[in-house]
């Protein structure tokens, strides 16, 4: 059998020597589901923007029904049958389904705009694929699920026989992730063919065939989802067996190292987000943030960290008051801090590496004196962290922006644990990120507990949390509602009861674990 | 992939693009320009000779083009200073003013007959500049005024203030002229080659590009300015001070404002103070370092061939009958396809395929007349 299509040793080197796809085959069989999976920065994405035009190979060949093809651009992939669904939609949210959909290619009576035509057929290729899409909504209007299905049809619309999602289960609640599935199953059974991008092993596992796995920039291989459990296929992805825990040292977790009392921190209006709270973090044990984002977490290591205004109460470090201090002197102080958005805080995707690694310690007279910078110094040092996180980069001089979304982060936690901080404040350090950058970013977080520093992590994942932390205290509303020791038998229900509130420790209970 | 060599970035293939982009840009816009010049012009040919031959034509001529290229130089620094902190303070025309008045002050004094007074001058116009330039930065920084707005009304009353001054309060040689008394010898910029208007004015250009460069990319407040520029979150995030640099910045660039001040009336092409001296130049400086993107080294570069262009257009506009507002169209038609990124692609596509721009153009012209 032949396939419908396939790419043969399809090579890509983007400006810059970033190698980003070499030798990669792709096979796909008409009428079925074949997910593409990979690591971030293994080259999915890629591979998807070759196949769509976006993107011109320097190597390889496209067969579409046994015919070679090129694609210069996207209209040229549309014209052949290739649709795509990007994971950030380009919809225009005050237009109707119907309008976005047929915009660029609108039925006509003369020279005016069908409309009546239009909203029917909208509504027919709904129907027949059970997209259940309302064509006269506005685009505003619908949940995000509904938007997806709204660019599957914008695809469909112009003739799409090839459907490529990129990622399309990353924006979905798990709800919708199921009626996205009915959506593809229909899909299949009607002859069309669908290439599923993803990160989660599960949903590739429910949905699709076929499984093409990628590693950094290559393909590992090909394999049939009825073969395979989730256990091998992780362990195709990252090239060794994957072990999501990380092993602890015993530490002396006497010394106290931070501590906040009263702290109180308000919004915008002046309402309180943080009321009244007192925590304290000792060396070498990492204190894990619980609670449904939004109350408090997030906001107390912005004020810590000194990005947001302390109203009322102290923060010390080593019984110095930070509380009033700049974000330098608290830095100078020992703090580190990993932010949750890495392109937003973290980094200056337009700068260098090395950069980026020194920008927070621009008053070290190691790396400047007198006002003038050291750029061998610089350099060295962007190059001995380049090579202890193992990022994957050309050098020291190439931008940021460059990198993968896991080398990235791998910048920032690089450059947070160049030193050995007192005080690390970690939020979402793997939100984004794959498993192999995952465990390693564990273990970094880890290892500097165990060398003595106290952290405080923050994190949706509550897995991560009871993963890494030696305590954990749940935030609701601002307020500390429960405090627990970590240990196995503490269960994620028994957390949840107290992120949603349901329930509270008195004092009393709170107290073994407050310290 | 710790193994990896360290290689650096293909910073030559990134350079031949962005040439070959320019350079792209360049003869697209002067397709425009003959189509334009052939349906205005009586006389069409001799209008392009005189635009593309006339400033390297004569000794006299060269001069005013490097004296253009001192003064584009020093204007596409200074917008370059604020562009790379990512503020976009339109002042320099107006420090230009305030750094003329300074200079002119200092030098009409006593303090003008010294041997100092040269020096004097130049200094007086750097601090008033800079005073300038800090004046949107501070305002900026405490009340949040918008850097565009103020800068620009801040030109006006620069403009202003020197035509009330000139007017009113300083020596004239007769009553009803509106220029100054000459400048003191001694406190005029030598000229570098005789009879042209080549002087000191290089020198200071030639330095200021090494200065800039030097304290953008070897100083940790370059470095830090930078930062801020690319992503003032983070720099915020780093414990960098973003309103110190924002506000250092535009100081930093009003300094090269009021130098270019003094270039204008202590150099040989004035001497003098006179009302509105700097003929729209400053604001050119705009166009230099976004063609430049904002890198000192690449401004003079830029300013070379801008400069040939404007003298080329300004002889055009004496000796034939098309205005030098045609430059106009080759400076809009240059920031359209350098801004854009939708040029480089274009442009490919069309070398590709086939004719040269400047081919097509006459098929064009023919086909207008028609």
């Amino acid at each position: 059998m032949t396939a419908l299509l396939e790419a043969i040793g399809i090579g890509k080197v983007y400006p810059g020597g970033v190698v980003a796809n070499d030798g990669v085959n792709l096979s796909v069989q008409a009428g079925e589901v074949h997910a593409v999976v990979g690591e971030n920065g293994a080259g999915k994405s890629t591979l998807m923007k070759i196949l769509f035009g976006i993107e011109q190979p320097n190597a390889g060949q496209l067969w579409l029904d046994g015919r070679p093809v090129g694609f210069a651009n996207p209209r040229q992939a549309i014209d052949a049958g290739i649709g795509m669904v990007f994971q950030h939609f380009s919809l225009v949210p005050s237009f109707t389904v119907y309008e976005n959909v047929v915009m660029g290619s609108e039925p006509r009576t003369g020279i005016t705009f069908d409309r009546q035509k239009a909203i029917a057929e909208v509504q027919a290729l709904s129907d027949k694929f059970k997209l259940g899409v309302d064509p006269t909504q506005p685009v505003r209007n619908l949940p995000v699920g509904q938007q997806q299905r709204v660019e599957i049809l914008k695809s469909l619309y112009r003739k799409a026989r090839v459907l490529i999602l990129d990622e399309p289960t990353a924006v979905l609640a798990p709800q919708e992730v199921q009626e996205l599935f009915v959506a593809i199953r229909s899909l299949v059974e009607q002859g069309q063919t669908v290439i599923f991008i993803a990160h989660k092993l599960p949903e590739v596992l429910q949905i699709s065939d076929a499984i093409t796995v990628m590693r950094q920039g290559k393909t590992v291989g090909q394999v049939k989802t009825k073969d395979v459990t989730e256990h091998s296929l992780a362990a195709m992805m990252v090239g060794r067996e994957v072990v999501l825990r990380v092993d602890r040292k015993q530490t002396d977790q006497s010394q106290l190292v931070a501590a906040c009392k009263g702290v109180r921190v308000v919004n915008a209006r002046g309402a309180d987000i943080i009321s009244d709270l007192d925590l304290s973090v000792h060396a070498g044990e990492i204190v894990g943030l619980v609670g449904v984002e939004g109350n408090g977490q997030s906001e107390l290591l912005e004020a810590i960290s000194g990005l947001r205004p302390t109203v009322e109460g102290t923060i010390t470090i080593a019984n110095e008051n930070i509380s009033q201090m700049s974000v330098l002197q608290r830095r100078e102080r020992g703090l580190a801090s990993i932010p949750p958005d890495r392109l937003a805080d973290g980094l200056s995707t337009g700068s260098t590496v090395a950069e980026n690694i020194v920008a927070t310690r621009l008053n070290d007279r190691r790396y400047v004196r007198n006002g003038l910078l050291d750029l061998r110094a610089i350099k060295a040092e962007a190059i001995r962290l380049i090579e202890k996180f193992s990022i994957r980069v050309g050098g020291p001089a190439f931008a940021v922006g460059t990198l993968s979304g896991g080398n990235m982060q791998k910048v920032v936690v690089a450059r947070e644990l160049a030193e050995q901080p007192k005080l690390l404040l970690v939020n979402q350090p793997t939100r984004g990120v794959d498993l192999g950058a995952t465990q390693f970013i564990w273990r970094t977080i880890t290892d500097a507990r165990d060398a003595g520093t106290a952290v405080l992590l923050s994190s949706a994942d509550l897995s991560e949390l009871m993963a890494l932390s030696d305590r954990l205290l749940v935030f609701y509303r601002g307020r500390i509602v429960a405090a627990f020791v970590n240990h196995p038998d503490l269960s994620p229900e028994t957390l949840g009861t107290y992120m949603l509130g349901l329930k509270t420790q008195t004092a009393d209970e709170m107290k073994a674990a407050l310290k | 992939m710790s193994s990896a060599p360290i290689v650096k970035p293909q910073r030559w293939a990134a350079f031949r693009r962005e040439l070959f982009r320019n350079v792209g840009a360049l003869l697209v816009a002067m397709a425009v320009t003959t189509v334009i010049v052939f349906l205005t012009s009586k006389a069409p040919l001799e209008a392009l000779t005189q635009l593309l031959t006339a400033p390297a034509a004569k000794v006299r001529t060269i001069g005013l083009w490097v004296d253009d290229i001192a003064k584009l130089t020093i204007t596409g620094l200074a917008f370059s200073l604020v562009f790379q902190a990512r503020q976009f303070s339109m002042g320099v025309q107006g420090q230009v003013y305030i750094g003329a008045i300074a200079s002119t002050y200092v030098v009409l004094s006593p303090l003008g007959q010294t041997p100092f007074g040269l020096a004097l001058g130049v200094l007086a116009a750097m601090a008033a500049g800079a005073f300038y330039g800090f004046l949107p930065g501070f305002a900026k920084a405490r009340l949040g005024a918008n850097e565009i707005v103020s800068s620009l009304m801040l030109n006006y009353i620069a403009i202003e203030l020197c035509n009330f001054l000139v007017r009113t309060a300083l020596p004239l040689p007769q009553a009803g002229v509106l220029t100054t008394i000459d400048f003191p010898e001694s406190a005029v910029f030598p000229a570098l080659v005789d009879k042209t208007r080549i002087d000191l004015g290089l020198i200071f250009a030639i330095v200021a590009v090494l200065v800039v460069w030097f304290a953008l990319y070897r100083t940790a407040w370059g470095l830090k300015l930078r930062l801020v520029g690319h992503n003032a979150r983070f720099a915020e995030y780093a414990g960098i001070r973003s309103t110190f640099i924002m506000v250092s910045a535009m100081t930093a660039s009003g300094a090269l404002g009021g130098l270019l001040g003094a270039m204008f009336v202590q150099g040989q092409t004035w001497g003098k103070l006179t009302v509105q001296f700097e003929g729209g130049l400053a604001f050119e400086g705009i166009l230099v370092a976004i063609v430049a993107r904002s890198r000192p080294l690449a401004v003079p570069i830029v300013a070379i061939f801008y400069a040939y262009l404007r003298q080329g257009a300004s002889l055009m506009n004496v000796r034939t009958d098309v205005p030098a507002e045609v430059i106009g169209v080759v400076t809009a038609i240059i920031i359209l396809l350098v801004s854009s990124t939708f040029s480089l692609n274009f442009l490919t596509r069309w070398f590709k395929r086939g004719p040269a721009p400047v081919a097509t153009a006459p098929a064009v012209a023919e086909g207008a007349t028609k």
